[in-house]
């Protein structure tokens, strides 16, 4: 509760604006609240705000623009809420650089959550590319490229691992499959799931205690995966 | 007696005078004069008779020539050898005469016939083009080939899973003899042969109804036989009788794909409404569902302070209240769409109305200034009910896209039309582009999309309520700004026992 973090609301929807404002400022966080898009530019552009909680369905610009355009000039890390259904916009405003997503109609939990991460993942505390990091059961040692469950280690090929640490890296936080795509087989994959699908199932065969219910690779679906850390 | 015979009469006739003419007045004795002017009769006989009338007359002829002209006259003896040559010429080139010109008459009678059995089909063609595109459009179809032809009776017949439809056309009625239809559809399945002398494909049948004689041509499409055309009166070509049945089924065939398409645009139509439903049922629940579910965490929350709980309390009540909304639109198109919407006429004061629809919306006109003026507020005779859900409607879309703190001005009057009320808001008026869709479902305003509120149902189930009562709505554009929409009300008779209802 000491955080006196700053979150501009985007939302045109009076409703919306009346809870989840509240709830934040609960939380001690410091809300401001915007209901178009071209005022959640100015105030991005006035007083930066440490995140953004955005609204795709807007009524002067989409939302995924508004994504694009606090990109060009910013890293503040972005929660957007969207509709069910909506995957595409989603999926869209990730990969044009929004940091998470919430399906409405969301609980206030679920909201929270995906705040806490976000800001955990400002970019001064980004750093956490060597060491070890263990989650629970699971350790991961970057430097030495091995990874421990339960004591053992697990032999994993070098892709698997590329895959794993991409995820861990990124713990709870969700990747869009087309940016895992990217990241492990290059720009020219990204249409090619398959590639992902078969090397996921195989890395959830080796870390997962039941590869058919995973603890820690989650899939988002039709968007792309998360790696839960079970601290969020 | 036939024309023929008549024409044959005349040349005979004509060889008597001429007889006379030559041999007794002008007393001609040249034989070649003689056979020259015997030949011109036959001629004129064959070139607008028969060769049957020709031959007669030329028969006629040579007796003539022989008994009055070649000498010894007055018998039909031959003196000179000489004579018998010029009378042997003479029936030889009267009878090869007259046939030449009977074969260019047949020949030109045909040509005239097809002719005209090609303008009759030409004709035909042309009805098929602007045949209804309903269920009508085969005894139309029908109607036309027995106008175009002089047929006396015209059937077309469609074979069903069991039976026929049958679409008929002509002055007489005949009963066809189904197993008959039956018969003649079997054998047009099993062949396709064409006939070259009678220009025809095989399948055509002749059956008897009663006194009259029905032919039967099968209607292909393509190859494929799929009905029969039957025709009565006039005697037509098997290959005229082919022509017209192609025509026929090319209209059958028009006439089922305007069917088919039709059907695929109503789907279409209904798949595009059941999506755009979702859409918007989807939006419009999903955030009073998040509001509420935040607002009752937060109410829950030991942080909140009494103050903020009792905002969290009122977020959750006006939510819950936009769900009832949406429930109670959702109710009203479906009574709507499914016509039933029953409307009852009561006695009822204007001003009754405007209070009753007023406070139905009165949340969503709570930051509006709201002013009435009803003149005069004498009872009319209508359905109250449906006219106040209907102003509401109209109500609540004006708050909706008119600035909060801005006046809305109802006025209410009884003019000819009716109950006549209008809703005139100080918003930004409607732009031309929206104007005409304003009322279709799920319709909302260009500068609105994507906007929190509206729905795009409330103007189309008002025009649903006030059509029940065939009452109109229209919108426009204030010339000083604003919209103003519009709603009249047809005032119901009085009835008789005035004592009872109101």
């Amino acid at each position: 509760m000491t955080t006196s973090a700053t979150i501009l609301l985007v939302d045109d929807e009076p409703a919306i604006q009346r809870a989840v404002g509240p709830l934040l400022r609960s939380r001690g966080y410091d809300v401001t609240v915007a209901g178009t898009g071209a005022e959640a530019l100015r105030l991005v552009a006035e007083r930066p705000p440490d995140l953004i909680v955005l609204d795709l369905g807007l009524p002067d610009l989409e939302g995924t623009e508004v994504c694009r355009r606090v990109r060009l000039g910013s890293a503040v890390p972005i929660v957007v809420l969207s509709a069910r259904g909506a995957e595409e916009d989603k999926v869209q405003a990730l990969d044009l650089g929004a940091d998470d997503y919430v399906t409405k109609p969301f609980g206030p939990e679920e909201l929270l959550a995906r705040i806490r991460v976000a800001l955990r993942r400002r970019p001064s505390t980004d750093a956490a590319d060597a060491g070890t990091h263990t989650f629970g059961t699971l350790a991961i040692d970057y430097d030495r490229r091995r990874v421990i469950r339960d004591g053992e280690e697990i032999r994993l090929t070098p892709k698997e691992l590329e895959l794993l640490s991409l995820l861990a890296r990124n713990h709870d936080r969700v990747l869009t499959s087309r940016a895992i795509l990217k990241a492990i087989w290059g720009a020219n994959a990204v249409e090619q799931p398959e590639h992902l699908w078969t090397l996921m199932a195989q890395l959830r065969k080796k870390i997962e205690a039941d590869p058919a219910n995973p603890r820690f690779l989650v899939s988002e679906p039709w968007v792309g995966y998360r790696f839960v850390s079970g601290s969020a | 007696m036939s024309s023929d015979s008549r024409v044959a009469a005349a040349g005979l006739v004509s060889v008597g005078a001429l007889t006379w003419l030559m041999a007794s007045v002008l007393h001609v004795a040249n034989p070649a004069t003689v056979s020259t002017a015997f030949l011109l009769v036959v001629l004129v006989v064959a070139a607008v008779s028969t060769l049957r009338a020709a031959i007669v007359t030329s028969v006629a002829a040579v007796l003539a020539f022989n008994f009055f002209f070649l000498p010894p006259v007055g018998t039909f003896d031959i003196a000179d050898s000489q004579n018998w040559v010029a009378l042997g010429a003479f029936l030889v080139v009267s009878l090869v005469a007259s046939n030449l010109s009977a074969v260019a008459r047949a020949r030109t009678a045909e040509a005239v016939a097809r002719r005209e059995e090609q303008a009759r089909l030409f004709d035909l063609s042309r009805d098929v083009l602007v045949l209804p595109d309903d269920r009508d459009a085969l005894t139309a179809l029908a109607r036309a080939v027995a106008r175009r032809f002089d047929l006396e009776f015209v059937a077309v017949a469609l074979p069903l899973e069991a039976g026929w439809d049958l679409y008929q056309a002509g002055a007489v009625a005949i009963d066809l003899d189904r197993r008959e239809l039956s018969t003649a559809l079997a054998a047009a399945q099993t062949t396709l042969e064409f006939d070259a002398a009678a220009r025809a494909y095989s399948g055509q049948r002749e059956t008897t109804v009663g006194d009259r004689v029905v032919r039967l041509v099968p209607l292909r499409a393509g190859t494929r036989p799929i009905g029969l055309l039957a025709a009565s009166g006039r005697v037509l070509e098997p290959g005229t009788l082919d022509a017209l049945a192609g025509v026929v089924a090319i209209a059958i065939e028009r006439a089922s794909l305007l069917d088919e398409r039709k059907a695929a645009e109503i789907t279409k139509r209904s798949e595009e409404l059941k999506t755009t439903l979702l859409a918007s049922i989807g939006h419009d629940l999903r955030t009073p569902l998040t509001a509420i579910r935040v607002a009752a965490a937060n109410l829950q929350d030991e942080a909140f302070s009494a103050a903020d709980r009792h905002e969290q309390g009122e977020l959750i009540h006006a939510e819950v209240e936009r769900l009832a909304r949406l429930f109670q639109n959702l109710m009203d198109m479906a009574r709507i769409d499914a016509g039933g919407v029953a409307h009852e006429s009561r006695r009822a004061f204007p001003s009754e109305i405007v209070a009753a629809a007023r406070d139905q919306v009165d949340r969503a006109l709570s930051r509006h200034r709201v002013s009435v003026v009803v003149e005069p507020d004498l009872p009319v005779r209508l359905d109250p009910r449906l006219t106040a859900s209907a102003l509401a409607r109209v109500l609540e879309n004006a708050a909706q896209y008119a600035p909060e703190g801005t006046a809305i001005e109802v006025t209410a009057a009884v003019t000819g039309d009716g109950l006549t009320i209008a809703v005139r808001d100080h918003g930004p008026g409607i732009a031309a582009e929206d104007l005409p869709h304003l009322f279709e479902r799920f319709y909302r305003g260009s500068s609105s999309r994507g906007r929190a509120s509206g729905s795009g149902m409330g103007l189309w189930i008002a025009r649903g309520f006030l059509s029940a009562q065939n009452g109109r709505v229209w919108v426009e554009n204030a010339t000083d700004g604003g919209a103003r929409v519009t709603m009249t009300v047809p005032l119901a008779d009085e009835p008789a026992d005035t004592g009872a209802g109101a």
